[in-house]
């Protein structure tokens, strides 16, 4: 007796692992970005799984709705689309960059298959008032950190734009 | 609770992570324009986040430390994104151009 959240969880891995390989090897920036889309709820699907549904709503909110439009109009931005070279880089280039990721993926994933983890006993049943409160309770500190990152980005941002203006 | 082969064992989430791995540095090296190793950098970031998640879950379920970085790295994510698209634009407008081969001089 097969349960029913299995095929839906093989499902949302073959989305994520097609997403990937869209992002990679598609021919233009914006199938791309539809494949990194495809990758993102592949992945919040994946955190359901992991009983997580706080970070799978934030990753739908964050990457689907912030990073992704962004990217989308930085695309849009930069240059209309027929003057855009095509993708791929030549055949050498390609099987180069082959070898380098096969290389990386067997070497992890020998390492991945030989070393016992010890799985912890309890059960995880985390809620989202736990992550609040350790949010503001050990991690306080690199919490104001990473505020503090994102606000100098942002200002960062803005005078990279505002610096350039007066050339061209 | 959910139940089952796949979904109840830690290698799955790793191997998912680890395609994501491989997926983003084969599109870094390969990819031309940088917008596209932009986004392939993100497949790395979730990789990670998801890995963080995945030990979280199986090796300690105790506390919530895994979903907090795992919440960091979109925020740093989101930082970079941002700033990386600034720059983009600033060398597309020099360079008419966002192709990574182009950039050749660093000086001017």
């Amino acid at each position: 007796m097969i349960h029913i959240g299995e095929p839906i969880f093989i499902l949302m891995m073959i989305i994520t692992m097609a997403g990937a390989l869209t992002t990679v090897l598609s021919a233009s920036v914006i199938y791309a970005l539809i494949g990194l889309v495809a990758t993102m709820f592949g992945i919040s699907g994946l955190y359901i799984y992991l009983n997580a549904p706080f970070l799978a709503m934030m990753q739908i909110l964050i990457y689907v709705g912030a990073i992704t439009i962004l990217i989308a109009f930085a695309i849009m931005l930069a240059g209309p689309f027929y003057k855009r070279p095509r993708e791929w880089n030549g055949i050498t280039k390609f099987i180069a960059a082959l070898i380098v990721s096969l290389i990386s993926f067997f070497m992890f994933f020998t390492i991945i298959m030989k070393v016992p983890w010890n799985e912890g006993k309890g059960t995880f049943n985390l809620l989202t008032k736990d992550i609040g409160r350790a949010l503001f309770d050990r991690y306080a500190f690199s919490f104001e950190l990473i505020s503090l990152v994102i606000i100098v980005s942002i200002i960062g941002a803005i005078m990279l734009a505002m610096l350039s203006k007066g050339e061209k | 609770m959910i139940e089952g082969f796949l979904s109840n064992n830690l290698n799955t989430y790793l191997f998912v992570g680890l395609f994501l791995l491989s997926c983003g540095i084969l599109g870094v090296i390969y990819r031309r324009t940088l917008i596209a190793m932009l986004i392939s950098i993100e497949l790395i970031m979730n990789g990670a986040g998801l890995n963080f998640v995945a030990f979280n879950r199986f090796i300690s379920p105790e506390g919530p430390d895994g979903m907090i970085f795992t919440l960091f790295i979109m925020g740093l994510a989101a930082a970079e994104a941002a700033i990386a698209l600034a720059i983009i634009i600033l060398i597309f407008r020099k360079y008419r151009s966002i192709e990574s081969a182009e950039m050749e001089e660093m000086k001017d």
